[in-house]
């Protein structure tokens, strides 16, 4: 530490091969350089409060070793290189601890995919000068800030970052991408008296990750904000009962992002919940049927890539027409366990719109519940099930042709059960969302599909 | 014993500290540098395969506070040239910043060691690891406690550890009514995450090193899914597995096979130890935040200037990262460190009393806002992300009773053992906690019958926090099972997790007492 070694991947590459107990390799390195500023207001103006800048570098190797003890069987490990530290050791670190694993033995493809497709993963304004789009989007946030409004602005948070990655695999692939990140977000208050002259106030929070410039609008983001604030404090809570909800695409991006893990050849594999080509997505569904594609190839998708980290081709995937399961995603390693194709895994989950408007889906049933935010969406991908409070909502009453707004009370739903009878609007929307939770930088989540779905029979309580 | 610092890291400790003077390159910034090395290996088994995973974040992050912004300029190319050349770089962004014209300047300097001690609420765990006659140009290191060194066994031995566990649960199965078979997903899994950190400024040299071990065991049926979580800061004491844990996992998923729904309304439920530390977390934990504050965002910090009651007088919360002998156990609660990663030193912390908000918890800039003292909360995810006010140890402080005298108590009603996350509207004051199962209890005993949700998931507590505050009809002494008087100063805690502003990631402690809590909504 203190002194910088002179290793670099094609020295990893060599030595690795020298070594009689590897069998394989998957490098994996990420270069990402991120600017961060947090905005709130001091006496009516705009202050930075904190201003960042990263530089990270990660290395990282998973290994395969040979297990000659035992047949059909090798070992694997997964672990974090730097150029700072002595190569041998690190990698002499790694065989042994792949040297104690089992897992049942599989091979990278023989094949190394050629002429891949040049996909829309990053914004070239943010790669080519990070500083001029964070003075651009600081200088839209200001403008946001000062329009008026009956609102509080409380915070905002920019992010902006540039990810360079190169993997490089033992079968002689290499392959370089680079992918564009921003994150925003907005917080606005609202304060009024009650009727007794005491102050009231609450707020509302809206964040946003997107990949490349245009599908953030940041000026919509902070009138929303600022608008749902304003309606925070009109609200009363919702009367125990089942009710038809519409959710918007974040609420839809989480639901399918996650249910679809049930149809993955992993599952299977692994004796986890498994839903089977030709089985229904949902059982007995006589709603919009739904039809999902993942799509690796959709410009700036939150996941598009034209290969899989083990090397296959990717590219865009029907696995569910009209509620049946058409295939189940499988990578290189389920693929040979279980005797299958390897096939595409990643993308942006697309979902076929619906035939509705917004507003007649407000309009499907006599009392409709639009969530317009959940406190904290959880749900448990082996059962599908979800729930959580509710932020901020609105009821449409059909026949009072009235609108209110709601606050509080508990959501729980179900996906089998809800997505029975579900309606999708006409208008598809693209969301994106990326977490680094465990302090390694994921892969992103992405949905392009209905901008709203109207979900049947929802158990609330207020 | 207690964990030494990486030797490996002492040259750069000392690389480090130059650059203090070329941070401070104007009168009145304040310049500092966070390290952090946190080294963790997991291993884990289950019915197919056993892995081993290595994860190390490693970075320096270089900050400047001007009076108005807090600038850092992070990194993980640690050579010295590299360093010098950054930190020249660093200062040149920050002089390139203009400010506001009428934004407010408030200047601050590191503060002495005879400040930080005469401050007067260091426990003694982390006064002792102090050298005396102490001096700005002393290295100070805090190393936690351990009883059995955690890095003792090889993997092979782990891993071996980790399979008798596996097939202890497959063969107490029929115990518990269940066939080996019915046992579809059997995972156990062991991490050990040593983390070393260094904090600089022109006063303090100081370093930590922390174990940070638990294991988890999840078993599923299907859908059905039970798991034990053991684990704490110090060595492979604090994941000791008993026989009547994996009976218990067992019963509770057979359980969960014959559940039944749960009807959305108003209940009496306890709440164990780990529920309690999410309603005290969501509750006054994240609103007690002094960036939120700073930000507007939270009603506590009105409530705390009015001194509205927000709770009766069962709502006593605090904040600890300070606890390095939970429940009596010998060994470190999830969230407790020696100091936060701006260098302040740990102590607890009241945040709520009796239902009176008393000042929030802080990190540098927040604290500097709001014009109130710093405590230890200055935390981020790792290296590579942004400083934000963090919650350590949250939970209630403790009764009177046992947790048969609470049982009496409820009569008809519920108790709720097993955590499924929970979230904060610190404006708006609303609350919501999830539990993944209920346990009926009739009369002041257990059923045997488990509830799920409304839509056979989790259960969602929610409500008005106040009201929620007020529901509170008792509360179990520390040692729950015990009518003696506690022999331990501190909760039991979970490991647990936390997240901000919906990111932001970071360990938190997550226990406290029983609590009994009457008409509250559960759907």
């Amino acid at each position: 530490m203190g002194t910088r070694l002179n290793w670099n991947l094609t020295q990893l590459k060599t030595e690795l091969s020298k070594r009689k107990e590897v069998k394989g390799w998957v490098i994996s390195q990420e270069h990402i350089h991120r600017r961060e500023r947090y905005f709130m207001q001091e006496t009516r103006i705009l202050v930075t409060d904190q201003d960042r800048e990263v530089h990270a570098q990660n290395i990282d190797l998973h290994l395969f070793v040979r297990l000659p003890e035992k047949e059909g069987r090798q070992g694997e490990t997964s672990k974090k290189l730097f150029l700072s530290l002595p190569l041998a050791e690190q990698i002499d670190s790694a065989i042994q601890a792949a040297l104690q694993t089992d897992h049942q033995a599989w091979e990278l493809p023989s094949e190394v995919p050629t002429h891949l497709p040049e996909l829309r993963t990053t914004d070239p304004r943010i790669a080519e000068d990070i500083e001029k789009v964070m003075a651009e989007f600081t200088d839209r946030i200001s403008m946001a800030v000062t329009k008026p409004r009956g609102t509080t602005f409380n915070s905002a948070e920019l992010f902006i970052s540039v990810h360079n990655k190169e993997i490089h695999l033992s079968n002689g692939l290499n392959h370089r991408s680079s992918q564009s990140r921003i994150y925003n977000e907005a917080a606005y208050s609202y304060l009024k008296k009650d009727p007794y002259g005491n102050p009231r106030s609450d707020e509302y929070l809206s964040t946003r990750w997107a990949v490349n410039m245009e599908d953030l609008n940041i000026e919509k983001l902070f009138d929303e904000t600022s608008d749902r604030a304003e309606h925070s404090l009109d609200t009363i809570k919702p009367k125990a009962g089942k009710y038809a909800v519409i959710v918007d695409s974040e609420v839809l991006a989480t639901l399918f992002n996650t249910q679809i893990t049930q149809i993955s050849a992993k599952n299977s594999y692994h004796g986890l919940p498994f839903i089977q080509p030709g089985d229904e997505f949902v059982p007995n569904a006589v709603g919009d049927l739904l039809t999902i594609t993942l799509d690796p190839s959709l410009d700036h998708g939150a996941d598009t890539t034209p290969i899989s980290g083990y090397g296959i081709r990717q590219s865009p995937l029907k696995v569910i027409e009209k509620n049946r399961v058409v295939v189940s995603p499988t990578d290189q390693r389920y693929a040979q366990y279980l005797n299958l194709m390897p096939s595409t895994t990643c993308g942006t989950v697309v979902v076929e719109p619906g035939t509705l408007s917004y507003e007649e889906l407000t309009r499907e049933a006599p009392q409709v519940i639009e969530i317009l935010q959940f406190s904290g969406l959880f749900m448990e991908p082996h059962n599908g099930t979800f729930s959580s409070e509710i932020r901020l909502a609105k009821l449409y009453d059909k026949e009072k042709g009235t609108v209110t707004y709601l606050k509080g009370g508990s959501l729980s739903g179900s996906f089998k059960e809800n997505f029975q009878r579900v309606r999708f609007s006409n208008k598809k929307v693209k969301r994106a969302h990326f977490s680094t939770h465990g302090g390694s930088e994921s892969s992103g989540e992405g949905y392009y599909g209905p901008e709203y779905a109207l979900l049947a029979d929802v158990s609330i309580v207020g | 014993m207690r964990a030494t610092l990486s030797p490996d890291l002492l040259e750069l400790r000392r690389e480090l500290k130059t650059l203090i003077p070329i941070l401070e390159a104007e009168p009145g910034w304040y310049g500092s540098i966070y390290f952090e090395k946190k080294s963790s290996q997991s291993l884990s088994a289950n019915l197919k395969q056993t892995q081993v995973n290595d994860q190390v974040t490693l970075g320096a992050v270089l900050r400047i506070y001007d009076g108005y912004t807090l600038y850092e300029q992070a990194t993980d190319q640690l050579d010295h040239e590299s360093l010098k050349n950054l930190a020249r770089l660093f200062v040149q962004r920050v002089k390139n910043t203009a400010q506001p014209s009428n934004a407010v300047c408030r200047l601050y300097s590191a503060p002495t060691w005879k400040d930080r001690l005469s401050e007067g609420h260091i426990p003694e765990e982390i006064l002792s690891q102090i050298p005396a006659q102490i001096q700005s140009d002393s290295q100070v290191h805090f190393g936690i406690r351990y009883q059995i060194d955690p890095k003792k066994n090889t993997p092979t031995e782990t891993i071996a550890h980790l399979k008798e566990l596996m097939e202890q649960c497959q063969k107490t199965a029929p115990q518990a009514g269940l066939s080996e078979k019915d046992l579809t997903f059997v995972t156990a899994r062991q991490s050990l995450a040593i983390e070393d950190s260094i904090f600089l400024d022109r006063e303090t040299d100081m370093s930590q090193t922390i174990y940070r071990v638990a294991l988890t065991i999840i078993l599923m049926s299907g859908a059905d899914r039970t798991f034990l979580r053991l684990g704490g800061l110090g060595g492979l004491e604090t994941i000791q597995v008993k026989p009547s844990d994996i009976l218990t996992l067992l019963k509770d998923l057979r359980g969960l096979k014959q559940s039944e729904r749960l009807l959305p309304g108003k209940y009496r439920v306890i709440f164990g130890p780990v529920l309690t530390g999410v309603l005290a977390h969501e509750a006054f934990g994240h609103a007690q935040e002094g960036d939120t504050c700073a930000r507007g965002r939270s009603k506590a910090w009105e409530l705390h200037k009015t001194g509205e009651k927000v709770g009766n007088e069962h709502a006593t919360i605090l904040n600890n990262p300070a606890i390095f002998d939970m429940g009596g156990e010998g060994y470190g609660a999830w969230g407790s460190y020696f100091f936060d990663e701006e260098g302040w030193l740990a102590h607890e912390q009241v945040l709520l009393d009796r239902g009176i908000l008393k000042a929030p918890m802080t990190h540098l800039v927040s604290a500097i806002r709001l014009g109130i003292p710093r405590t230890a909360n200055g935390k981020r995810e790792n290296w590579t992300n942004g400083v934000y006010t963090r919650q350590t140890n949250t939970y209630f402080s403790p009764g009177t009773k046992t947790l048969q005298e609470l049982m009496s108590e409820l009569k008809d009603g519920f108790i709720a053992l097993h955590p499924a996350g929970g979230m904060e509207d610190p404006k708006g004051m609303g609350i919501q906690v999830g539990i993944s199962y209920l346990e009926e209890v009739r009369d002041g005993k257990l059923t045997g019958q488990l509830f799920k949700g409304p839509a056979g998931g989790d259960i969602q507590l929610t409500g008005y926090t106040p009201d929620v505050l007020n529901s509170i009809i008792s509360k179990s002494k520390i040692e729950a099972d015990s009518p003696a008087p506690d022999s331990a100063q501190h909760p039991w805690n979970d490991v647990g997790g936390c997240g901000k502003y919906h990111k932001e990631f970071v360990f938190a402690g997550c226990g406290g007492p029983y609590i009994l809590l009457d008409q509250v909504i559960l759907g």
